[in-house]
C-alpha cells in the first residue's frame, strides 16, 4: 500500500501543527548556546527575581537564569527523547523483524518476554535502579530504551510477518536470499511509516519520562533537565514566582509533548487507513 | 379502500450516483408484493428509503396510512420504526449486536417503546422465537454462536415483536439451505395473512411463494408491474423476460441464458437499452413511463415485447397437394420458436413461404404487424435464413471471406475494408478462425461443423432481427451438434436475436426454445410454452414425439 | 485488538521484578549489608544483628544460595526493616497504602469513565464542531505531565484562591470524625484525584472514540435505527457497550500508568501515599522501604493486569472460549 507519509501530515491541521512545535523545540535547543544569555549553572545572588530585561524570565532560587535554563533545558529533553526514540525503534524493528522471519521457538520466546515487559510500568523500574546508581545521561538513554522497545516490536512483527507472505519475498528466497537481505531490502522499506510513527511515539514517552524523573530528582544534577527545574519550582509555590519559573517551564515541556502527539496523530492513519477522512480541521 | 403505503416518484441518489428514478407504487393492506431485481438495481435502498434509513438524497411522497413519512420530525419517525414498519434485514455477519443475546435483541424494541415490560417483553419474545422455530436453549445464544439459518429466524421473529402493520423483508430467505427455505416460506405465508409485506429480493422461488403481486425493478425503474401468477406465466417485458430465463428452477427446460451485457450506470432515456433485444431510436433518448398494457403495468416504448413475426392463414398448395394449411403462428422478440415435425410436415415450406422463396397461396405475413407482399432488401436486413446442407448453401466457388461478406456486397453495405473487418469479427464470434489462411480456405477444405459456422456468420452479418435455422444440424456429426446448438443460443443472448429453430427432434427444440409449435401433415396441432407441452402434451402425435425422442436419450 | 496473555506471561514478568530486586544490590560494589540496608541503617544497627542478617541472608554465601534465602523471606512476607520509619517495611508500606489506594482507584475509575462517555459523544458527532474541540481539547490536555498539571492547580486553587488545602489526606490535628471527616477526606483529595484524572483522561477517549467510529459503520448499528430506538439507547448500549472493549483491554496497562502518576502526584500534594513513601525514601537512601515499594507496586499492577484479563471474555461473548 502506497501511503505518503508526509502528505498525511501535510493535510492535517495538527500535524502541521505538531510539525511546527517540534520544529521551533529543536531550533530553540540547537541554538541555545547562541539564544541563552547567562551560563545557566551560575549561581548569583540575585535569587528569585522577576522577569526584566536583563533577566527575560528572572531567576531561581541560586540565582540563576530562568530563559537560559529553559533553552538548555530543551537540549536535555530532546536528546533524551531522540535518543531513546530511536534507540528503541531500533531494537524494535531488529527484535521484530526476526521474530517474524525466525519463528518457531525464538519468536515464542521473544514474543512472552515482549508481554511480560509490557505490563510492568518502566517508571517503577527506572527508579529502582537510579536508586541504586545515579544515571548519567547515556546510561539513562539506554535504559529508558531498554524498556520501550516492546511495545513497538508487536507492531512490527505483526506487519513484517504479513510481508513475509508477499510475491516479492518469496521470490527473494527462490533466488537464495538469507533472513538479513530479505529483512533489509524488502522488509524495512515497507515498514517505513510504522517505524515512523513508532519513534514519534517512542520520543514523546521519553520525554515524559525523563521529566518525571528529573523531577523526582533521580537524574544526572549535572545536566539542566525541565522536570529538574519544575522540582525546584515546586518548593516555592507558595511564593508568587510560579509565574515565570513553574509556568513557562512547564508549558514548555507540555507544547513539546503536545507537538509529538499531534503528529503521531497525523501520521498514524498510515497504520489505520480506516480512520482517514473527516478528521479535525 | 385506503392504501397503507403509497410511494409517488421517489428519487434517490447518493452524491452523483442515481440509485432510483423514479419509482411509483401502492400497496394496499393486507397483500404482499415483491420487489424483483438483480443485485445492485436498488431493492434494498428502496426498502430502506420508506423507513428512512437511507444516507443519499432522497425526494419524492412516501405516505404510509396518509401521513407523508418523509416530512416527519426524527422523533415521529422513531415512533412509527418497528410499530408500525419493520424490516427483516438480509442476514450478513454482525447485522444483530455481538454482545447481547438473541432474546434480549428481540424483546427490546418492545421495552424501548414501552409497549411492555421487561419480564412481558421476554416472554412474548420467546414466544415468537419458538414460533419461528428456533429452540428454546439457543435463546441466550449469542448472534455468533448461532447457524446462518438460525440467525434468519430470529431477524424475523425480531421483526414481528412489535406487530407492525408493514412488513419489509429484504432476501429473508437467502443464507438458507432448501429445506429451511421451505419451512420459513411456510411460517411467512402464515404472517401473510393479517400484515402488509413488501418482500425485496432476487429469488424467483420466494416470490411465486409468497407475493400477491410483483414489481421488476432494473436501473431505478419499474419495468413491469402487476400480478404475479400472471407476469411469471407471461413475462411482457424484455428484462423481465430474460431475468425468469436466467433463473434456475425446475420447470426450466430451456437452458440457462445471461442476460446480455451488464448493468451500466448512469444510463440515458431507458435503462434496459443497451441490454434490450427490441431496441429503437426513442429507447436510448426518453425514459419510458409505466403504463397499463396487456392486463399489467410496463415501461416500455414499445409496449412490452413485441411480435416479431407472424403469419396468418399462411396456406400452400402444390398442385393439389396441400403443403401447408392455414399456419397461424408468431415470434416474438426475442424468443425462440421451434418448429417441430417429421419429414414432410411442411416444415421447410412454410419457413421457405417466410423468407420469400416460396409464393403462399392463402394467407400472409406480417413482419412487426406489416403485411410483407414483396421483400426487398430491408426485409432481408432483418429476417435472415440457415440452411439445412451447408455443403450446398455455400458456393464452392467463393472462400470463406467471400462468402460471408457476399451478403453485404449485395446489398451494398460499407467499404471494402469496412466488410472484410465485419467478416472477420462475425467469424470470430462464432468461434472460427480469423487467420488469413483460413479465409483462403474453400468450402471443401472445411469440416462439417466448420462450413456450417460460415453459413451461420454469412447469416449474421446483416445483423437480423430474426434467424431462420432450417435443420441446421441435420447433416452433422452428433458431436458437433451440441456445439452448433451452443452456438446459436450464444448468438441469440449476444445479439438479441430470434430464432424459428425448425427440426424434427423435439428434445433438441427442448433445450433451444421458449415455446414449441407441432406441425403435422401441414397443420399446427399443438403450440405453447416448451415447459408446458414437454411436461403435459395434449396431442396424441406431440405423445408419440415425446416418446420417440426419449427412447434415444 | 483483544490479545491473550497467558499466565506464562505474568510468570515470566513476576520472575523478572523478584530477580531485578533479588540482584541490584547485589551487585554494588561494596558491603552487600550496605548496599541492601543503606549507610544510615548500618549505623544503628548492633554487631549482632548484623551478624543475624547476614546469616538470615546467607550473604556470605554463593549468590544461588542467597536467592534461596531471598525467596523464603519472601514467601513469608518478610519485606525487611526500615531504620529510618523503625519499622517493618512491610508495616510502613501497608500504612500508606490507602490513601495510595484512594487516589488511584478513584482516578482510574473516573478517567476511564468520563474517557469513555466523552469518546462515545465525540465519536457519534464525528467532524461535527463538538468533536473537533473536543479531540483538539484532549490531545493537548494529554501532553501535560500529571505532576505540571498537579502543579497548576494546587498554585490556582490552593495558593491563589486558597479554597482547597495544600498538602496531606487529613487536616493534621483536627479530631474529626463521622461525615466531617468525610468530607475533609474528600477535600484533601480533590485536586490531586483531579490532576490524575485529567492527566490520564485523553487514553480513554482516543481509543473510544477511534473504537466508535469504526463501530458506528457496522450493520447492527442499521438494525437498532430501524428498530426506532432513542439516540441515547443507540449510542449507549448499541454502540457505546461495543466501542468500550479495548478500553477495557488497556485498562490493565493504564493501571500501571496511573500508579506511577500516582507517584508524581503524591509528590506534587504532599499526600501520604505510597508514592510519597517512595520519594521520601529515595532521599533518605531507606533502601529496604524502596525494595518493598518496587516489589509491591510491581505485583498489584501485574495482578490488576490479571483480573482485567479475566474479566473481559464475560464483557465480549466472542472471546468467551478464552481460558
Amino acid at each position: 500500500m502506497h501511503i505518503d507519509i508526509k502528505k498525511e501530515i501535510k493535510e492535517s491541521g495538527p500535524g502541521k501543527a505538531g510539525l511546527l512545535i517540534l520544529l521551533v523545540m529543536i531550533a530553540l535547543a540547537l541554538l541555545a548556546p547562541v539564544l541563552a544569555r547567562y551560563n545557566p549553572f551560575l549561581q548569583t545572588a540575585d535569587s528569585l527575581l522577576p522577569p526584566s530585561w536583563e533577566h527575560w524570565l528572572g531567576t531561581n532560587h541560586v540565582g540563576q537564569d530562568i530563559w537560559s535554563r529553559l533553552l538548555f533545558g530543551a537540549r536535555t529533553s530532546l536528546l533524551v527523547g531522540f535518543g531513546v526514540g530511536f534507540l528503541s525503534t531500533l531494537l524494535s524493528t531488529i527484535f521484530g523483524i526476526s521474530s517474524a522471519l525466525v519463528g518457531g521457538l525464538y519468536d515464542k520466546v521473544v514474543m512472552r518476554i515482549v508481554d511480560a515487559f509490557i505490563v510492568i510500568p518502566a517508571v517503577i523500574i527506572v527508579i529502582l535502579v537510579a536508586a541504586y546508581i545515579r544515571p548519567s545521561i547515556l546510561v539513562l538513554i539506554m535504559l529508558l530504551a531498554l524498556l520501550s522497545w516492546q511495545g513497538g516490536a508487536r507492531v512490527v512483527r505483526a506487519q513484517a510477518l504479513s510481508l513475509k507472505e508477499r510475491g516479492h519475498v518469496a521470490a527473494a528466497r527462490s533466488f537464495g536470499a538469507n533472513h538479513f537481505y530479505i529483512a533489509w531490502r524488502h522488509i524495512v522499506p515497507d515498514l517505513g511509516p510504522i517505524l515512523l510513527v513508532d519513534f514519534i511515539y517512542g520520543v514523546r514517552r521519553a520525554v515524559f519520562m525523563e521529566a518525571g524523573l528529573a523531577f523526582l530528582g533521580i537524574t544526572d544534577p549535572t545536566m539542566v533537565s525541565w522536570g529538574m527545574m519544575m522540582r525546584d519550582a515546586l518548593r516555592f509555590s507558595y511564593l508568587n514566582v510560579w509565574q515565570w519559573w513553574l509556568v513557562p517551564t512547564g508549558v514548555a515541556l507540555s507544547l513539546t509533548i503536545i507537538g509529538l502527539t499531534f503528529l503521531a496523530y497525523a501520521a498514524e492513519p498510515v497504520i489505520e487507513p480506516r480512520l482517514r477522512g473527516a478528521e479535525v480541521a | 379502500m385506503p392504501k397503507l403505503l403509497e410511494i409517488r416518484d421517489l428519487r434517490v441518489s447518493y452524491g452523483q450516483d442515481v440509485v432510483l428514478n423514479g419509482i411509483d407504487i401502492t400497496l394496499e393492506a393486507g397483500e404482499t408484493l415483491a420487489i424483483v431485481g438483480e443485485s445492485g438495481t436498488g431493492k434494498t435502498t428502496l426498502g430502506l428509503s420508506i423507513m428512512r434509513l437511507v444516507e443519499g438524497t432522497v425526494r419524492g411522497d412516501i405516505s404510509f396510512n396518509g401521513r407523508d413519512l418523509l416530512a416527519l420530525s426524527d422523533r415521529e419517525m422513531q415512533q412509527i420504526r418497528w410499530n408500525q414498519i419493520a424490516m427483516v434485514f438480509q442476514n450478513a455477519d454482525n447485522v444483530l449486536n455481538p454482545v447481547y443475546t438473541v432474546l434480549d435483541q428481540v424483546a427490546e424494541p418492545m421495552v424501548a417503546h414501552g409497549l411492555k415490560k421487561r419480564n412481558e417483553a421476554r416472554d412474548r419474545a420467546a414466544e415468537l422465537l419458538s414460533h419461528f422455530g428456533l429452540p428454546k436453549n439457543r435463546f441466550a445464544a449469542y448472534p455468533h454462536q448461532l447457524s446462518g439459518g438460525e440467525q434468519q429466524r430470529v431477524l424475523i421473529a425480531m421483526s414481528m415483536a412489535n406487530d407492525p402493520e408493514l412488513l419489509i423483508l429484504d432476501e429473508p430467505l437467502s443464507s438458507l439451505d432448501a429445506v429451511t427455505r421451505s419451512e420459513i416460506t411456510g411460517l411467512l405465508k402464515q404472517t401473510r395473512s393479517n400484515r402488509t409485506m413488501l418482500v425485496v429480493t432476487h429469488d424467483l422461488d420466494t416470490v411465486s411463494k409468497l407475493s400477491d403481486r410483483l414489481a421488476v425493478l432494473y436501473g431505478g425503474k419499474i419495468m413491469e408491474l402487476g400480478s404475479t401468477k400472471e407476469i411469471l406465466a407471461n413475462p411482457r417485458h424484455p428484462y423481465t423476460r430474460a431475468l425468469i430465463r436466467a433463473y434456475p428452477n425446475m420447470t426450466t427446460v430451456k437452458d440457462l441464458q445471461g442476460i446480455k451485457g451488464r448493468m451500466t450506470r448512469p444510463v440515458s432515456g431507458c435503462p434496459f437499452h443497451p441490454r434490450c433485444t427490441q431496441v429503437i431510436d426513442i429507447c436510448p433518448r426518453e425514459i419510458p413511463e409505466l403504463l397499463p398494457g396487456h392486463g399489467r403495468k410496463i415501461a416500455c416504448h414499445r409496449g412490452g415485447i413485441i411480435t416479431l413475426l407472424s403469419t396468418r392463414n399462411l396456406t400452400k398448395y402444390f398442385n393439389s397437394l396441400k403443403a401447408v394449411d392455414s399456419v397461424d403462428i408468431h415470434i416474438e422478440g426475442g424468443e425462440t420458436l421451434a418448429l417441430v415435425g417429421q419429414t414432410g410436415s411442411g416444415k421447410t415450406t412454410l419457413a421457405k413461404m417466410i423468407m420469400g422463396l416460396h409464393q403462399p397461396t392463402e394467407g400472409s405475413v406480417y413482419l412487426e404487424d406489416t403485411k410483407i407482399d414483396n421483400r426487398g432488401k430491408d426485409f432481408y436486413k432483418r429476417v435472415q435464413m440457415v440452411f439445412q446442407n451447408p455443403g450446398e448453401s455455400l458456393s464452392h466457388r467463393l472462400s470463406v471471406l467471400e462468402a460471408v461478406m457476399e451478403p453485404l456486397e449485395v446489398q451494398g453495405v460499407g467499404t471494402k475494408e469496412e466488410r472484410i473487418k465485419k467478416a472477420i469479427q462475425v467469424l470470430g464470434e462464432v468461434e472460427l478462425p480469423q487467420t488469413e489462411d483460413f479465409l483462403r480456405k474453400y468450402p471443401h477444405h472445411l469440416s462439417g461443423g466448420e462450413m456450417q459456422r460460415v453459413a451461420i456468420a454469412r447469416a449474421l452479418m446483416l445483423d437480423p432481427a430474426l434467424l431462420i435455422a432450417d435443420e441446421p444440424t441435420a447433416f452433422l456429426d452428433a458431436s458437433i451438434q451440441a456445439k452448433i446448438l451452443k452456438l446459436l443460443l450464444n448468438m441469440q443472448e449476444q445479439r438479441g436475436l430470434s430464432m424459428l429453430y425448425i427440426t424434427h427432434d423435439i428434445a433438441a427444440a427442448r433445450k433451444l426454445s421458449d415455446r414449441i409449435a407441432v406441425m403435422h401433415n401441414g397443420r399446427i396441432i399443438e403450440e405453447g410454452l416448451s415447459n408446458e407441452i414437454v411436461a403435459a402434451p395434449r396431442q396424441d402425435y406431440t405423445k408419440s414425439l415425446l416418446k420417440a425422442a426419449s427412447a434415444m436419450n | 485488538m483483544f490479545s491473550k496473555r497467558s499466565i506464562i506471561t505474568y510468570a515470566i514478568a513476576f520472575a523478572f521484578i523478584i530477580t531485578l530486586n533479588f540482584l541490584l544490590p547485589r551487585m554494588m560494589p561494596g558491603d552487600p549489608l550496605m548496599a541492601i540496608y543503606g549507610n544510615e541503617a548500618l549505623i544503628a544497627m548492633t554487631p549482632q544483628l548484623k551478624a543475624e542478617l547476614v546469616e538470615r541472608f546467607a550473604l556470605d554465601k554463593p549468590l544461588w544460595q542467597q536467592f534461596g534465602a531471598y525467596l523464603l523471606a519472601l514467601f513469608r512476607g518478610e519485606l525487611g526493616y526500615s531504620y529510618y520509619y523503625n519499622a517493618p517495611v512491610l508495616t510502613v508500606i501497608l500504612g500508606r497504602l490507602p490513601w495510595t489506594l484512594l487516589l488511584v482507584g478513584t482516578s482510574l475509575v473516573l478517567s476511564t469513565l468520563l474517557g469513555i462517555v466523552l469518546g462515545i459523544e465525540s465519536g457519534w458527532r464525528r467532524g461535527s464542531r463538538t468533536d473537533r474541540i473536543m479531540l483538539t481539547g484532549l490531545m493537548s490536555l494529554n501532553g501535560f505531565p500529571d505532576f505540571f498539571l498537579g502543579m497548576l492547580l494546587l498554585i490556582i486553587f490552593g495558593v491563589t484562591l486558597g479554597i482547597l488545602p495544600l498538602a496531606g489526606a487529613l487536616t493534621p490535628y483536627s479530631g474529626l470524625s463521622g461525615p466531617a471527616l468525610v468530607l475533609d477526606v474528600l477535600k484533601h483529595l480533590v485536586l490531586p484525584m483531579t490532576a490524575l484524572t485529567l492527566a490520564h483522561l485523553s487514553s480513554g477517549y482516543l481509543l473510544t472514540r477511534n473504537t466508535m467510529i469504526t463501530v458506528l459503520k457496522e450493520p447492527y448499528m442499521l438494525t437498532a435505527r430501524a428498530k426506532g430506538l432513542s439516540p441515547r439507547i443507540l449510542k449507549y448500549r448499541h454502540a457505546g457497550r461495543n466501542s468500550m472493549l479495548p478500553v477495557v483491554t488497556r485498562t490493565g496497562i493504564w493501571v500501571g500508568r496511573v500508579v506511577t502518576g500516582a507517584l508524581f502526584v503524591e509528590l506534587v500534594f504532599a499526600y501520604p501515599g505510597v508514592g510519597y513513601l517512595t520519594y521520601e525514601a529515595l532521599l533518605t537512601r531507606d533502601y529496604p522501604v524502596i525494595q518493598g515499594v518496587f516489589l509491591l507496586v510491581a505485583i498489584s499492577v501485574l495482578a490488576a493486569n490479571f483480573i482485567v484479563d479475566l474479566s473481559y471474555p464475560k464483557l465480549d461473548p466472542r472471546v468467551a472460549y478464552a481460558y
